[in-house]
């Protein structure tokens, strides 16, 4: 049978280069969207070959197809109920065991599938031999070893997927449970196959008698009678191993897992301790691991902020030349000022991020993903993350959040229940980012004393602690640990580092640009109708009464809400100088609570959007709103107790 | 739960110092009374077993982070991390 269409998905655990093969099979036809209302990504491309559409899907990567995660349960309604014409399953060839534990569940899908055997380089240097044609036999599905880094094994894997779906060659091996479990699935799944399930029969029994909520809730709807009998088998297993029935069935899956994979492969330990174990030992060190973290974080943000510093200062100076050529042509009329100040500027300000700051920081955070440094981080500073409910993976949002916040909220997906998603979001946004840290270091680091920058680094820790501990406690549900694979050290594969910067950059332009843009039409044309002033005063009771500061700071903080670091050049231009010590009333205490307030009062306009994106704009209301009153409520205390100390 | 004392011993898998070995006897699910949280414990334990943390299997602490950081863990021809809480809840049985 010829299909002039082919629908293929991608499926495999985390970080077995799922995503260089996926980048191998479409190129440039991708497109990179969200599961229909999920915060889960969807990785789709089209290829053509042979004569053949092929529709490539990329599934998350995910160890079961259980529903601990909501990528889980993602991946296996798409397998089941969309009916993609092939599964690749894409298998790490050095951890061979736990990549077939979720193989044998493929099959239990009983979908058509092909294995990319991947990574038998790196198997090679660890020592392990793979019998792939053994493999293919024993599973009763084609094995196609792969080098997904260095191409190898593509064409033929794209050729066996398009023999499988035309001809149907492979005849999968069922799967044997111990006799106690196999009868009982006998039992349930002959009475399933009377009801009209999306799933094979077989499946949804050994869903059955693993308790699975999703699948017993919809076989309740259609005969309530399965679910109890079910139970009853179940509770039958229970007693006779002493382990719940899930358990048992886990338990045993792996075991084939296991058989098999001893069976196919050979390992020959290398002598030598190769560089990356080495490597690995050094940074999960439990006392050097901290230092190398510390200059590997601290020289990637000194070089992403060299650059952008350097970067933003070209571009700045090129669109003063762009400016005064537009002058010339459109004059200063009102139109023209409401066109240049509000849209073009707008427009800028969205350019001086991306390119000089987000680039190069997407860059460093795929490269350092995918050469394996991130689980190590996150293993280091588990405990830490501990203290405010998190586990070590939330420490990667928040160290993204120094760049931008921007990245680190959307960076929280890492975090695997809703829960803590949110509890990560929210402390994110209280991270002072790069703009952030420009006012920090320009004025009270300037101006007052580089201790007293640093001071406000540790008042900003203390209250992402204390916040971030309060939110725990009142969330409810119960925090979940760390649990997460390390994988070994591999040189990361750049041209995926690349792809994943640009899709994230793409993202990032389509959803802050607008917002950027129409929030400096709108205060610009508020600038233009004379409204500024009247606002100021209107504000003057928060910003001079109870913050102490100037009255027209209350036009700079909304100007903050575009780019934080408006608030400083904005500063400039309305005191008419950028020396701030020659300003009258705006001393070390109001630069001080000033920066406070700054640094704490909202999430930029990007940032808001990537809340709405992730949380909902309910959630990213009261985050927002929380976060302009904490400011301010910090910002007056402050400015008591610095009155206080008489400085 | 069954004991064998005679020929093993059983502990915490985070009482395991690095380099020792232990079998998985039991994970503890974890003791939520709130009704809605019946799942959570579950999904713990379950996600642990996903991971190839089930009964009966073999599993060899390589490291322990300090201050009661996570520990590194191998087990089937893997390395994981494990949060002290999760490992605390996992009983192994130890050769004496």
């Amino acid at each position: 049978m010829k299909k002039d269409k082919i629908v293929i998905s991608l499926a495999g655990n985390a970080n077995v280069g799922k995503s260089v093969i996926f980048n191998h099979l479409t190129g440039l036809h991708q497109h990179i969207g969200n599961w229909p209302g999920k915060t889960v990504e969807k990785a789709e491309g089209t290829l053509h070959f042979k004569g053949h559409t092929i529709d490539v899907v990329d599934l998350p990567g995910i160890y079961s197809l259980s529903t601990f995660s909501i990528e889980e349960l993602i991946s296996r309604e798409y397998i089941a109920v969309e009916n993609p014409d092939l599964v690749i399953n894409v298998v790490d060839a050095s951890v061979l065991e736990r990549n077939l534990f979720f193989t044998l569940q493929l099959m239990e899908l009983e979908t058509p599938i092909v294995v990319a055997l991947n990574q038998m380089d790196m198997a090679k240097k660890k020592g392990i031999n793979i019998d792939h044609k053994k493999l293919e036999k024993i599973l009763g599905v084609p094995v196609v070893p792969t080098v997904a880094t260095s191409r190898a094994g593509i064409y033929e894997l794209m050729q066996t997927s398009v023999d499988v779906v035309e001809k149907s060659i492979g005849n999968p091996t069922k799967i044997r449970y111990g006799e106690e479990v196999e009868t009982r699935i006998q039992k349930l799944s002959e009475m399933a196959s009377k009801l009209q399930l999306p799933y094979p029969a077989r499946w949804a029994a050994i869903k059955l008698l693993e308790e699975d909520e999703q699948i017993e809730g919809r076989i309740r709807q259609l005969n309530p009678k399965i679910v109890s009998a079910a139970r009853k088998l179940a509770k039958e297993i229970e007693r006779i191993h002493r382990h719940s029935c899930s358990t048992v069935i886990t338990s045993e899956r792996y075991e084939i897992a296991g058989r098999i994979a001893r069976e196919v492969q050979e390992i020959v330990p290398p002598t030598k301790l190769p560089m990356r174990e080495r490597l690995h030992a050094l940074t999960t060190h439990k006392i050097l691991g901290y230092p190398v973290m510390v200059v590997v974080i601290l020289s990637i943000f000194f070089a992403i902020f060299s650059f952008g510093d350097y970067t933003s200062q070209l571009l700045g100076t090129l669109f003063e030349n762009v400016y005064s050529v537009y002058e010339n042509l459109f004059g200063t009329g009102m139109l023209a000022t409401l066109i240049w100040g509000g849209v073009i500027e707008g427009l800028i300000a969205g350019i001086t991020i991306a390119l000089p700051y987000l680039i190069p920081f997407y860059l460093a955070l795929y490269f350092l993903e995918d050469s394996g440094y991130l689980s190590r981080i996150a293993f280091l500073m588990d405990n830490l993350m501990h203290k405010i409910g998190l586990h070590g993976k939330a420490f990667i949002p928040m160290m993204l959040g120094y760049g931008c916040n921007v990245p680190a909220c959307l960076g929280c997906r890492i975090m695997e229940t809703e829960r803590e998603r949110l509890l990560a979001t929210f402390v994110v946004t209280l991270v002072p980012c790069a703009a952030t840290s420009v006012i920090i270091l320009g004025l009270v680091g300037a101006y007052v004393g580089f201790q007293w920058a640093l001071l406000l680094y540790v008042i900003d820790l203390l209250i992402i602690f204390i916040l971030g501990r309060i939110a725990f406690k009142i969330l409810p549900g119960e925090p979940t640990g760390l649990i997460m694979e390390m994988h070994d050290y591999r040189t990361p594969h750049l041209k995926t580092v690349v792809k994943q910067a640009w899709f994230r950059l793409k993202e990032f332009v389509i959803m802050a640009f607008p917002l950027i843009i129409a929030g400096s039409f709108i205060i610009k044309l508020v600038d233009i109708l004379g409204f500024l002033e009247p606002i100021a005063d209107v504000l003057s009771p928060v910003t001079v009464v109870w913050l102490g500061l100037p009255a027209i700071t209350g036009i700079t903080l909304i100007f903050g809400v575009l780019r934080k670091e408006l608030t400083l050049l904005m500063l400039a231009t309305l005191f008419e100088t950028a020396d701030f010590s020659t300003v009258v009333g705006f001393g070390s205490v109001q630069m001080i609570v000033f920066t406070l307030v700054a640094m704490l009062y909202i999430p930029c306009v990007a940032t808001i959007a990537a809340l709405v994106k992730e949380q909902g704009w309910r959630r990213a209301l009261f985050i927002t709103v929380f976060e302009i009153a904490f400011a301010i409520f910090v910002g007056g205390i402050a400015y008591r107790v610095l009155m206080l100390t008489g400085m | 739960m069954l004991h064998t004392k005679e020929s093993a011993l059983e502990k915490k898998l985070s009482q395991l110092k690095p380099g020792e070995t232990g079998v998985i006897v039991s994970i503890q699910a974890l003791t939520i009374h709130h009704r809605h949280h019946r799942r959570h414990g579950w999904g713990f334990q379950r996600r642990l077993e996903d991971m190839g943390l089930t009964p009966g299997t073999k599993v060899v602490v390589v490291k322990s982070a300090p201050f009661h950081g996570p520990i590194e863990i191998h087990v089937r021809g893997s390395s994981l991390a494990l949060g002290r809480g999760m490992a605390e809840r996992i009983l192994v049985s130890v050769e004496k």
